[in-house]
């Protein structure tokens, strides 16, 4: 209203104007609609003036004969003249001054034609006041003065030249003239009276009218420039909710990329709302949205619900900060480390009525940190074990050497010794004594990952259902050794002796495990390690892998054992019962392979220990089978025996001329490359891998330039990657590893020899083909004892 | 739309035309009858007789004729206040050939209802003829002895009722006090035929 009243006062101006139009507009309406009334009016008076003639003197006489009276004739010409130009005035000039004065002086000129026609009956005259009060319509006194003066001028002419038409006397006074006159002019004076009552009630309506007009505009006005601000307003609004909107998007996509969510716990109605990123990262559904906590927290991984619970009660018993890092486990079976961060928020008494918070998803950095550790952990083991690694390799170099010349000379020794000699049992502990060395020497370089592999494509199946009679042996018949083989198993690619030894080992431990009997399961399978199984085997790539489980339903492992298993010289056994390499040298030997074992064991359950190992899709070689191990060839070749270590050179060169080859020996790789130019072309080089000056596989290479079609034999206790890369051998080399025994010298020898002439280069991973290295068939179940 | 002055020259046209139209009226209002010769003494060929103790009265009248019901009211207010001292015929014209219901309409009907009056069917106008009367309304009074006391119409206009000089004079005469003029003139219509009216001699009421 306040901004109403200004206008109005502004107004007020206008108002006698508008009231003023508005009164004309209405006047113009009363009189073009009284003058259509008096149109149709005076139409019906003629007619009725014209029916009147015909009923009361429709016809003049003479005698018999008659013709139409003159007031017929009267009532239809003079009444049409009389009604003829008020009506067309009406028509044409409606609301016209002109037009009503007229129509007020032909109105009563029909009254005195009617007056005529009728025989100046008195009653006729009451058609003269009836049209007044008609004529009064118009609300114009003007008009009624009109139609007083016609009939004050035809009463004083009818009563100066014919009173008695309208007396009834023969002469009357002239005042009887103003007498009627003067009864006309008192109704016409109420007339008028009533009139201007009239009028001035039409002032007032027309003023009430202009008012409220004039309120209507200023209130449109109003309205219209409320309407323009609201309009601004939603403008302005829609702009700042599509900036909200924007915000919003950017918030989300923001959330989405830092993967933070944010939610919101309304601990008085208990409710839990959430951004998209918060169901996103819980997996929550639409309908989720809303419930409790207690609902929202199935989400969370059932081993760190209680802590999550705990950590909100927490926060709200001290109104402190809530920070909970949890995993989540999502329907489809993902798992997701997520670190929650909160803060509780109190009404005014100080208590809590909601808990507002973020959570944000650090699986990824949860699994960096946790790479990062094991990269640590990998390094300092890696350096531990480049460490032992190294002191293996420097001991296996001469410790193998020494052994070569202690198994060997003691194999000569037994050789020579009639069976019932008596120091044929001493030589033969010195031997056993020797291999045991020789596979303690082993697992050293085993475990370093500094053992020479020679990797082929097997089936597991095979390793293990070969393995069977000696396990059942080494187990003993308290154990109820079963397998479970995988019918489509695939291949991989590894070193079968290797794999071998590891089986041995995980069976032993598992024997061990279960002092008082058990079950001891093999299995084998295929697996794919997807990004989800791939959570859990943080060191295997996505792919096809086949797994080889050995399960024994022994005592177990508590997690402080599980964590140390794989470290060198850590054993839970008795003293002299292991040496703590077994496992090492298993998980040397599969990371060498590019496998991974993982364990599972829980207290007085049981343990089993997965290996994973990659799947290949070349076809398996089969292996060659071992001669008799005591079989010791001839040749008449010529042999050129390279070693630095002069007890070796002369235990081959002894050996070897015994089985009759020639054979010159070097002490160095120079020496040899003297002779081999010197002298007439060697059938075959047998060379030390490490050796001063210049290795055996520099050595290699010259002899290639200079007598490409010499065939050489490695032979070395520790290659020290001179031949092998990362351990594995490459594939076109002849390697004979120390220590050896004669007899194994001697068919090394003789393979080699009778191999081809030169060879070729295969590419094991095209099809799969590796030069076979036979080794001792004892050597390895040697190596069990020691593990 | 018309302009103004033609519309005042037309209001003044029409004007003029009007009261000239009522003057036209007005002027036929106040045009007489014919006045025939009336006898001066009562007619021997009458077929009826003066009444010998009292004045008699004779009104002739066209049955169709409109402006003789004015004649016929202003008859009734004559003999309202002096029917005893006047014995009164109404001879309504009846030509020959024609229905009886001619002569039977509402002036007859108005006629034979006033008291002390008699109706006589006037057949073909032959006593009007006698009486020499030859408009509707024309009234005659002859004393008891058949001596003509008064002549002419008891209106002051065609159908206009009220005061006016015949009955004035009639009821004068009906008084015994003398009167200036024994003659007026008859608003009406012709009792006679036109061709029988060129052939008569016509009478202006003023003389």
């Amino acid at each position: 209203m306040e901004t109403v009243m200004p206008k109005l006062n502004d107004t007020a101006d206008s108002l006698p104007a508008r009231t003023e139009e508005l009164f004309k507009g209405q006047e113009q309406n009363i009189d073009r609609h009284t003058d259509r009334l008096f149109a149709r009016l005076m139409i019906v008076q003629w007619v009725a003036g014209v029916a009147a003639a015909l009923l009361i003197s429709p016809q003049t006489w003479a005698g018999a004969t008659s013709q139409l009276h003159l007031h017929v004739w009267a009532a239809l010409l003079l009444g049409g003249a009389v009604t003829s130009l008020p009506v067309l005035l009406a028509w044409k000039q409606p609301g016209k001054r002109l037009t009503r004065h007229t129509i007020a002086v032909g109105q009563m000129l029909m009254s005195a034609l009617l007056i005529h026609l009728t025989g100046g009956r008195i009653e006729t005259h009451f058609h003269v006041f009836g049209s007044l009060a008609i004529l009064a319509f118009y609300r114009d006194w003007h008009v009624l003065i009109s139609a007083a003066a016609v009939v004050t001028v035809d009463h004083l002419l009818r009563g100066m030249f014919w009173p008695q038409s309208v007396y009834g006397v023969f002469a009357a006074p002239i005042w009887r003239s103003f007498e009627h006159a003067g009864w006309v002019v008192f109704e016409v004076a109420f007339l008028i009276i009533a009139i201007r009552k009239s009028r001035n009630e039409m002032l007032n309506v027309a003023e009430r009218q202009a008012k409220l007009e004039i309120l209507k505009a200023s209130i449109e006005e109003t309205v219209a420039e409320r309407t323009a601000e609201l309009t601004r307003e939603i403008a302005e609004r829609m702009q700042v909710e599509e900036t909200l909107t924007q915000s919003e998007a950017q918030l989300a996509k923001a959330q989405h990329i830092a993967r933070l969510g944010s939610w919101e716990w309304d601990v008085v109605n208990n409710k839990v709302t959430w951004s998209d990123e918060t169901r996103r990262l819980y997996g929550f559904t639409a309908e989720d949205f809303g419930l409790p906590m207690d609902h929202c927290l199935e989400r969370v991984h059932p081993e760190d619900r209680a802590k999550v619970r705990l950590a909100l009660a927490e926060a709200l018993r001290t109104q402190g900060p809530y920070v909970c890092e949890h995993r989540a486990l999502l329907p489809d079976g993902t798992e997701r480390v997520l670190h929650g961060l909160g803060e509780v928020v109190v009404d005014g008494h100080g208590h809590p009525v909601k808990v507002i918070g973020t959570t944000q998803d650090i699986t990824e950095a949860e699994r960096a940190e946790a790479a990062l550790r094991r990269s640590e952990e990998q390094l300092r083991q890696s350096q531990k074990m480049e460490a032992v690694g190294r002191l293996a390799g420097g001991v296996a170099h001469d410790f193998n050497n020494l052994l070569t010349v202690i198994t060997g000379y003691a194999a000569m020794s037994l050789q020579r010794m009639k069976k019932d000699d008596p120091f044929r049992k001493d030589t033969e502990e010195i031997q056993t004594a020797a291999e045991r060395a020789a596979s303690l020497t082993g697992q050293l370089l085993a475990f370093s990952r500094k053992q020479v592999l020679q990797p082929r494509i097997v089936n597991l199946n095979d390793v293990v259902a070969g393995m069977e009679k000696m396990l059942h042996r080494l187990i003993g018949e308290d154990i109820d050794l079963s397998t479970m083989f995988d019918p489509e198993l695939g291949n991989i690619k590894a070193d079968p002796g290797q794999i071998e030894q590891v089986i041995l080992n995980l069976a032993i431990n598992a024997r061990d495990a279960m002092p008082r009997g058990g079950k001891l399961t093999i299995q084998t399978a295929n697996v794919a390690l997807d990004q989800k199984t791939r959570f859990r085997n943080r060191d295997l790539d996505v792919g096809e892998y086949i797994m080889l489980a050995i399960t024994d339903t022994g005592v177990g492992m508590t997690e402080e054992v599980k964590s140390h298993i794989f470290e060198p010289f850590f054993t839970t056994k008795s003293a002299g019962r292991g040496t703590g390499l077994g496992l090492a040298t298993c998980y040397g030997i599969i990371s060498q392979s590019d496998g991974d074992i993982r364990v599972y064991s829980e207290v007085n359950c049981g343990t089993t220990l997965k290996i994973y190992l990659p799947r290949v899709d070349a076809l398996g070689t089969t292996n060659a089978d071992d001669p008799d191990a005591d079989v010791m060839p001839n040749g008449k070749e010529s042999l050129l025996i390279v070693e630095d270590e002069a007890a070796v050179r002369r235990l081959a060169v002894s050996v070897l001329r015994n089985c009759g080859y020639e054979v010159q020996e070097a002490r160095d790789a120079m020496e040899a490359l003297a002779l081999i130019q010197t002298q007439p072309p060697f059938d075959l080089v047998i060379t030390d891998v490490i050796m001063p000056k210049m290795s055996g596989k520099n050595l290699y290479d010259r002899i290639k330039v200079f007598a490409p079609r010499v065939k050489v034999l490695f032979m070395s206790g520790y290659t020290d990657d001179a031949l092998a890369h990362h351990g594995v051998l490459e594939p076109e080399l002849s390697f004979l590893e120390k220590p050896f025994s004669p007899a194994r010298l001697a068919r090394k020898v003789r393979e080699v020899i009778d191999g081809p002439k030169i060879r070729t280069p295969v590419s094991t991973k095209t099809n799969g083909h590796i030069p076979a290295v036979k080794r001792e068939p004892t050597r390895t179940a040697a190596r069990f004892a020691l593990g | 739309m018309i302009a103004l002055p033609i519309r005042v020259g037309l209001c003044a046209a029409w004007l003029v035309a009007v009261v000239a139209g009522l003057g036209v009226l007005i002027s036929y209002q106040n045009a007489a009858g014919v006045a025939g010769e009336t006898p001066r003494q009562w007619p021997a060929t009458a077929q009826l007789s003066p009444d010998p103790s009292r004045p008699t009265l004779l009104m002739f009248v066209h049955p169709q004729c409109p402006c003789s019901r004015a004649s016929m009211e202003e008859l009734n207010r004559l003999l309202a206040q002096n029917g005893g001292r006047v014995k009164t015929h109404v001879l309504f014209l009846r030509p020959s050939g024609l229905a009886a219901n001619w002569t039977h309409t509402g002036l007859r009907q108005t006629a034979a209802a006033i008291p002390g009056v008699t109706v006589h069917d006037d057949v073909d106008g032959v006593q009007a003829k006698n009486f020499g009367a030859e408009t509707s309304g024309q009234v005659l009074l002859y004393d008891a002895r058949g001596n003509l006391l008064f002549t002419g119409g008891i209106t002051e206009g065609r159908g206009h009722a009220g005061d006016n000089a015949g009955v004035t004079t009639i009821v004068s005469l009906l008084q015994g006090q003398n009167v200036s003029s024994s003659q007026t003139p008859v608003y009406g219509c012709a009792l006679q035929d036109t061709c029988e009216m060129t052939s008569q001699r016509r009478l202006a009421w003023k003389q």
